[in-house]
């Protein structure tokens, strides 16, 4: 009977064996975020969105067979932890890794480089890592705030009768966020002729009273805003005091649903951002999430689902899985940096089904194009109310190219 | 060049109210300077306490504002004095300086473990206050009626903490702060004074919290507050309550002005450089700031 039992199992474990070599490797996707400084505005709807859909993913065999495993942890935004976090993902065997944190970006960066790994910064980091050629591993897969603001001048310059009779406020956080779209700013005032002046805000951002007496002052037609999280709600409730019409105030990407709540869904009608990734729980994705929150298997709370924050980490993530899809097709097993690198450079008018503005990834362009759309609050969602577009593309590629000659220059 | 008077106008009144506020928060240094000798850095972080207790009543109990603040005023003044007593006093005997990094201490726990306790998922809501408009003009001048009534809360404040001073308990407190041992050996309670300034300069904390975040929402931002009210107690006198007022008017009209006039020209920040030239400028010619008083010790 004994003998026959350790027969039994010893088939069962033979069996066993085949079955686990059968399966196939995980990818291994480096998250280190920063949970508990600056981003944690936006990082637990993002880590919640890429968890989210790994468990979507991963419950339907994952990348053609591979499992997606995401090795998470938090730098607080800091470089030297970031990096620490870098290594030892890379030790675990992580060939693509997102850090959400420009600083983090930008310090991780020549690293990534160096060991071929792909470097996904969406929103964050450099912004001239759009170069493809300059930085072969760097992938930013959504439009640079220099493209965004190209692409906010073009809906005034749409929706004005005279733009070089126009006024333009530009308001910002007075640190590289903020200041990076001026030089963009700047030079369309030059081409097209509009009036345009330029208020700081000085960090943290809380006091914002002085600057909005200056902006009545200046008597804009539009107000474009470089600010983040519950800063608008200071920005519009200012706005308010001073009697600006708040139609006028036109976003950076970063301002979503919640930002909005405390100043009132229904007084802030009007108000305008640009965006980078659709919103809202109609998307067939979303829905699909969404059955399993009922499930009771949703990653966080149901209210960030189809946020700003949320969508940008679906967004990434369909990037990255169709690219790893097109990689394991085109240049077959196992899956490395490289390989993933000329996958996500294949990718082809990528919409993800409406998650975003389709994406077209090549080896010298890493932002995908650089289509934005202008959304306005209209009391309970953000309503699209121009086409994705991607303006001033000539300006906006010239000014990646300037920063990545920099770049290349400072490392030969 | 032609002067704006209007704008000058709307940057030296918004200025003096705001500066009247920073008072606000400057004056639980000063309470407890006062009855201790002890600079409390942990004033901002009480501040940001103060806006968080009036955010949970308010929005999490549903509280209405009228019961709000005399509710956070309460919990405040036995916040504080738990502060006294749990931290502070076992420092009895101890060298200043241990006693002040103390404060710091607790500045940097507070602002840690406060927002994780009523963590609002990245939202910074703003105190409802209710006031009859948000702004009054007057002609092309703007007045923020949030920072108007700041400041008349604020003097409001150091006229009856000024008379607190000349009761009982506030001579008594007074001479706790000019000689602990003769005041002890008196009969008079230093720690029960002592943790009652505690108890005071956190009420004032839980006003001047709920005052600043309706104004600019409440999150751990509040706590940066500490820079300039330390620079409105220096400036004014560590130990003057009418000095801590007349600084904070100074400082917030000086503010407003350089920030006015010069953040155009060098793209921003002026405010944190006046805040920072005011404390090294009194700090290197007036230690003992405008009011303050200035003991020469013997030796």
């Amino acid at each position: 009977m004994k003998k026959s039992l350790a027969v039994l199992a010893s088939i069962l474990i033979i069996f066993s064996g085949t079955a686990v070599s059968d399966e196939k490797p995980p990818i291994k996707y480096g998250l280190t975020l920063d949970y508990t400084k600056s981003y944690v505005f936006a990082t637990p709807s993002v880590s919640q969105a890429i968890e989210d859909y790994r468990n979507y993913l991963n419950a339907r065999g994952g990348i053609n067979g591979h499992k997606l495993e995401i090795l998470n942890s938090d730098h607080g935004n800091e470089p030297q932890r970031g990096i620490e976090a870098y290594e030892r993902k890379k030790r675990e065997g992580a060939i693509v890794f997102e850090h959400f944190s420009t600083p983090v970006s930008k310090a991780v960066l020549p690293k990534a480089m160096k060991d071929k790994n792909v470097l996904l910064q969406t929103l964050t980091g450099r912004s001239d890592a759009a170069d493809g050629e300059a930085f072969p591993y760097a992938f930013p897969i959504a439009p640079t705030y220099w493209a965004m603001a190209a692409n906010i001048i073009q809906y005034i310059e749409n929706n004005t009768k005279d733009i070089k009779k126009t006024k333009i406020a530009f308001t910002y956080l007075d640190f590289p966020f903020g200041q990076e779209p001026i030089p963009v700013l700047q030079e369309l005032q030059k081409q097209l002729g509009f009036e345009l002046k330029l208020f700081p805000i000085a960090l943290p951002g809380t006091d914002q009273s002085g600057v909005w007496s200056g902006i009545r002052r200046f008597k804009p037609d539009y107000v474009v805003a470089w600010s983040i999280s519950s800063l608008h709600n200071i920005a519009l409730t200012e706005m308010t005091r001073n009697r600006i019409p708040i139609e006028k105030y036109i976003s950076v990407v970063w301002a979503s649903r919640l930002d909005l709540k405390s100043f009132g869904h229904e007084r802030a009608k009007g108000v305008k951002r640009v965006e980078a990734v659709a919103t809202g729980t109609e998307i067939p994705i979303i829905q699909e999430i969404l059955k399993m929150y009922d499930e009771g298997k949703g990653a966080g709370p149901r209210e960030n689902v189809g946020t700003v924050y949320y969508m940008g980490g679906i967004a990434e993530m369909s990037i990255l899985v169709e690219g790893a899809k097109l990689a394991l097709n085109q240049f077959g097993e196992p899956l490395t940096g490289e390989k993933l690198k000329k996958g996500l450079e294949l990718i082809r008018d990528f919409d993800a089904n409406g998650v975003m503005a389709p994406v077209t990834i090549t080896s010298s362009d890493h932002q995908g194009g650089g289509k934005t759309r202008i959304a306005e609050w209209d009391g309970e969602k953000w309503a699209p109310i121009t086409d994705w577009e991607a303006a001033h593309t000539e300006l906006v590629w010239k000014t990646i190219k300037e920063h990545s000659a920099k770049f290349i220059k400072e490392n030969q | 060049m032609d002067l704006d008077w209007w704008y000058i106008g709307e940057l030296v009144v918004n200025g003096a109210n705001a500066g009247l506020m920073y008072s606000l928060v400057a004056l639980g240094i000063v309470l407890i300077y006062k009855a201790s000798g002890v600079a409390n850095l942990a004033q901002g972080a009480l501040v940001m306490t103060g806006g968080y207790v009036v955010l949970a009543l308010a929005y999490d109990a549903g509280l209405p504002m009228w019961l709000v603040i005399p509710l956070s005023m309460v919990i405040l003044f036995f916040f504080g004095m738990g502060i006294e007593r749990i931290a502070l006093r076992r420092m009895a005997g101890q060298p200043l300086i241990m006693i002040i990094m103390l404060t710091l201490g607790l500045e940097i726990l507070l602002r840690g473990i406060v927002p994780a306790v009523w963590d609002r998922g990245g939202e910074s809501p703003i105190i409802p206050l209710t006031l009859p408009a948000d702004s009054i003009f007057i002609g092309d001048m703007l007045i923020n009626t949030s920072y108007l009534l700041g400041g008349v809360i604020a003097i409001f404040l150091v006229i009856l903490f000024v008379y607190f001073f000349r009761t009982r308990i506030g001579v008594v407190s007074r001479a706790v702060s000019d000689d602990p041992v003769a005041a002890w050996s008196v009969g008079i309670s230093v720690e029960r004074s002592i943790a009652l300034s505690w108890g005071l300069a956190a009420v004032v904390s839980a006003i001047a919290g709920a005052l600043w975040g309706s104004i600019q929402g409440v999150d751990w931002t509040l706590s940066l507050l500490l820079l300039k009210a330390v620079a409105v107690a220096i400036l004014g006198g560590l130990d003057s309550i009418i000095g801590a007022i007349l600084a904070g008017f100074m400082l917030g009209i000086a503010e407003n002005l350089a920030a006015g006039f010069l953040d155009d020209i060098v793209g921003g920040g002026t405010k944190e450089l006046v805040v920072a030239s005011v404390i090294l400028l009194t700090i290197l010619i007036r230690p003992h700031g405008m009011f303050g008083r200035e003991d020469i010790e013997r030796i």
